[in-house]
C-alpha cells in the first residue's frame, strides 16, 4: 500500500527507547515488533494511514492539490453554487471553497500536532514526577490536575480565550495559533498525567526498575531509561486520538468566535463564516466541514487501530 | 460508606475553590481588558474603566476580590448584566430549558446507546456489530456542531421536517432533534463501553454457571448479564450529565434554545463577562457535584467495592 517508509518511521520512533531496557534485541520479540504484526494485518490502519499521508500532504505541500489562490476573491461570484470550474464553488466573499478548504489542512493540522505535543510534555513529565517520587508533590499535582479536570473543556477554554483573546480583538495569526495550543494543553494534561503517573506506579516496584536502583542508577537515568519507556504505549494511543480531538476542539472555538480568526485559513472559521448562510450557500460550510470530519476520523481510525494492536486485553 | 461520603465531600471542597478561583482568576486578572466590549466598537474611555475597575474592585488584593465573588456567590448575589437584567434572573428562567434538553440527551444516550451495544456485544463480529462499530466511528468524528448543522440543514430547511430553531416555549417535541445531536458524541461513547463490557462479562464464571443451570437465554442476558455489564455504563452517563451542560452551549447556539448554553452563547459573542463568570461557575459546580453522585453511587450499584 501507499506508504511503507512513513510507518515504519512511526513505528520505529516510538521503538528506539521502549527496545534497550527491555534488552531483547534479535531472537525475542517486542511489544513493538508484537504491535507491527497486527497492525499490518488491518485494514482499518492502511485506510487510515492512507488518508493521514494525503492530509499531511495537504498541510506541506497545498499547491500540490489546487493552483488557485485561497485568498483570491470575486465578489460576482460571491456564493456561487459548484460548477466545473469551481468544485466546491464561491464563499461569501467569492473565494474558492476548495482552495480555501485544501489551505485549511495546514492550520488544522499544526494546532492539534503541537497542542498534543504540549500536553504530552506537560502531562508526561507531571505524571512521571508525581508517581516517581510521590507524597507531597504527588499530592499537589494530582489536586491541580483535578481542579483543571474540574473545568468542562468548552467551558475552560471560552473563559480563558475569552479574555486573553476576545471575540472582537484581533491578535496576529502566530499569537492566536499559539494561544489556542496553549489553551488546549492546558486543559488537556491533567488526563495525560493520570495516564504517565500510573504507568509509572506500575512500573515503579518492578524487579528490573529496583535492579537498576541497586547498581547505583539515579533517578534521572531510571526515569528515562526505564519508566518511561513503559508509559509509552498507553500514552502514543491517547495521544493520537487526541490529536483528532484537538483539531475538533479547534474549529468549535473558532465557531465561537474565539479561536482562530481571519486572516487565518481554517476549517473552522469557513465554517463559522458561512452558518447564517446555510438556507442559500450550504455548500461553503458543508464541504469544509467534509474535511474537518475527514481529518478526525483519520487520526480516530489510527489510534483505535494502534490500541487495538498494543492492548493485550482483546487479543 | 457515610464516612466515605464525607470525605469524598470534603476532597471536593479544594477541587471547587481552586476551580472557581482559576475561573475568577483568568476572567479578571489576565492580559486583556475584561471591559473591552461595553463601548461597542471604540475604546472605553478611561473614567469608565476605572469606574468599572471600582465596581468591581479589581485594585483590591486577589484574595480580597476571589472572598467577595465567592460571597457573592453563596449569597445569590450574582450581579446584573449590560442591559441590566438581573442574572439570576436570567439563570431562573434558562435552567429548565437545559434541564429538559440534557434529561432527554441522556435518555437517547441510554435508550440508543445501550441498545446498540447490548445487540452487538452479544453477537460480536457479527452483522449489527459491524454496523455499530463502524457508524459509532463516524459518529465520534464528527465534532458535535457539524452534526447539528447538518441536522438543521437536511431536516429543518431541506426537507421542512422540523424547524430550523427552537421557540421560546422549547416544548418537548422541538427539542427531539437538539438532544439528538446533544447526544450523538456520548451514544457512540455509551454504545462501545456497554459492547465492551457485555463483551467481557459474557466470559465471566458466573454466566457459565446460569447456562449450566439451564436457565434460558432471555433470562441469563437480561438478569445476569446486563445487571452487571451496566453497572460502568450507568456511572459514565451520569459523569456526561455534567459535561452534557456545557456541550449544552454548542447546541443551543446552534438551535437558537433559551437555555444556559445559549445565554453563555450570547454573552461569550457580546463579551459580556458579568454574564460569564456566575453561569461558568454554576455550570463547573454541576459539573462536580454530578461526578460526586456518580462515585457513591458505584458502591451502592456494585456491591463488590467497599470504601474503606
Amino acid at each position: 500500500m501507499s506508504d511503507p517508509t512513513a510507518t515504519q518511521d512511526l513505528i520505529k520512533g516510538a521503538d528506539e527507547p521502549a527496545a534497550s531496557p527491555v534488552a531483547v534485541r534479535g531472537g525475542q520479540r517486542s511489544l513493538w515488533r508484537d504491535t507491527w504484526d497486527i497492525l499490518k494485518r488491518r485494514k482499518i490502519f492502511w485506510i487510515s494511514l492512507v488518508m493521514l499521508v494525503v492530509f499531511l500532504l495537504m498541510a506541506a505541500f497545498p499547491s500540490l492539490f489546487t493552483h488557485k489562490d485561497p485568498e483570491y476573491a470575486t465578489l460576482a461570484k460571491s456564493m456561487e453554487l459548484p460548477s466545473a470550474d469551481a468544485w466546491f464553488g464561491y464563499d461569501l466573499q467569492g473565494r474558492d471553497v476548495y482552495a480555501r478548504a485544501v489551505y485549511g489542512a495546514r492550520t488544522s493540522i499544526i494546532v492539534g500536532v503541537l497542542a498534543t505535543l504540549a500536553t504530552v510534555l506537560l502531562g508526561g513529565l507531571t505524571g512521571v514526577l508525581a508517581a516517581y517520587f510521590g507524597r507531597w508533590l504527588d499530592a499537589i499535582i494530582s489536586r491541580v490536575g483535578e481542579m483543571f479536570l474540574g473545568l468542562p473543556y468548552v467551558l475552560g477554554a471560552i473563559i480563558i480565550l475569552g479574555t486573553v483573546a476576545p471575540a472582537q480583538s484581533n491578535p496576529g495569526k502566530a499569537t492566536i495559533m499559539a494561544v489556542v495550543i496553549i489553551v488546549l494543553a492546558l486543559l488537556g494534561w491533567p488526563i495525560l498525567m493520570r495516564i504517565a503517573r500510573s504507568a509509572v506506579i506500575q512500573a515503579k516496584h518492578q524487579d528490573y526498575v529496583q535492579a537498576a536502583r541497586a547498581l547505583g542508577a539515579g533517578p534521572l537515568r531510571i526515569i528515562f531509561k526505564h519508566l518511561l519507556p513503559n508509559s509509552l504505549a498507553p500514552i502514543l494511543v491517547y495521544s493520537t486520538i487526541t490529536i483528532g480531538s484537538y483539531i475538533g476542539a479547534e474549529a468549535t472555538l473558532s465557531l465561537l468566535g474565539i479561536g482562530l480568526r481571519s486572516p487565518v485559513i481554517s476549517w473552522g472559521i469557513a465554517i463559522a463564516d458561512h452558518a447564517s448562510y446555510i438556507r442559500t450557500a450550504p455548500h461553503a460550510m458543508f464541504f469544509p466541514a467534509g474535511f474537518l470530519s475527514l481529518c478526525v476520523l483519520t487520526f480516530v481510525m489510527l489510534g483505535e487501530a494502534v490500541r487495538d494492536a498494543l492492548d493485550p486485553k482483546l487479543r | 460508606m457515610g464516612r466515605y461520603a464525607i470525605r469524598r465531600l470534603l476532597q471536593l471542597v479544594p477541587v471547587v475553590l481552586g476551580t472557581t478561583f482559576i475561573i475568577n482568576y483568568m476572567v479578571w486578572q489576565l492580559p486583556g481588558d475584561p471591559f473591552a466590549g461595553r463601548c461597542g466598537q471604540r475604546p472605553c474611555p478611561d473614567s469608565y474603566v476605572a469606574a468599572m475597575r471600582d465596581q468591581f474592585g479589581l485594585d483590591q488584593p486577589l484574595l480580597v476580590q476571589y472572598w467577595n465573588f465567592l460571597k457573592n456567590l453563596l449569597t445569590g448575589n450574582l450581579g446584573v448584566n449590560f442591559n441590566g437584567v438581573s442574572v439570576a434572573s436570567e439563570l431562573g428562567d434558562a435552567w429548565p430549558i437545559t434541564i429538559r434538553l440534557a434529561l432527554m440527551a441522556v435518555l437517547f444516550e441510554a435508550v440508543i446507546g445501550i441498545g446498540a451495544g447490548v445487540l452487538s456485544g452479544l453477537k460480536r463480529g457479527g452483522f449489527i456489530d459491524n454496523v455499530v462499530t463502524i457508524s459509532t466511528l463516524f459518529l465520534l468524528s464528527l465534532p458535535i456542531f457539524v452534526t447539528g448543522y447538518l441536522l438543521q440543514w437536511l431536516l429543518g430547511v431541506q426537507l421542512g421536517v422540523i424547524t430550523p430553531t427552537v421557540t421560546d416555549e422549547a416544548t418537548v417535541p422541538e427539542l427531539i432533534v437538539p438532544a439528538l445531536v446533544l447526544a450523538s458524541l456520548n451514544m457512540a461513547f455509551t454504545a462501545r463501553l456497554t459492547r465492551t463490557s457485555i463483551v467481557e462479562n459474557l466470559r465471566a464464571d458466573y454466566v457459565r454457571t446460569a447456562v449450566a443451570k439451564g436457565l434460558s437465554n432471555r433470562r441469563v442476558v437480561a438478569i445476569h448479564l446486563l445487571r452487571n455489564s451496566l453497572i460502568p455504563v450507568l456511572t459514565f452517563l451520569g459523569t456526561e450529565v455534567g459535561s452534557l451542560m456545557s456541550g449544552a452551549i454548542i447546541t443551543e447556539g446552534i438551535f437558537n434554545i433559551h437555555g444556559i448554553g445559549g445565554l453563555l452563547w450570547r454573552a461569550i459573542l457580546d463579551q459580556d463577562y458579568t454574564v460569564v463568570v456566575p453561569v461558568a461557575t454554576l455550570l463547573v459546580l454541576v459539573y462536580l457535584l454530578a461526578n460526586l453522585l456518580v462515585d457513591l453511587l458505584y458502591g451502592v450499584l456494585d456491591p463488590r467495592i467497599r470504601y474503606e
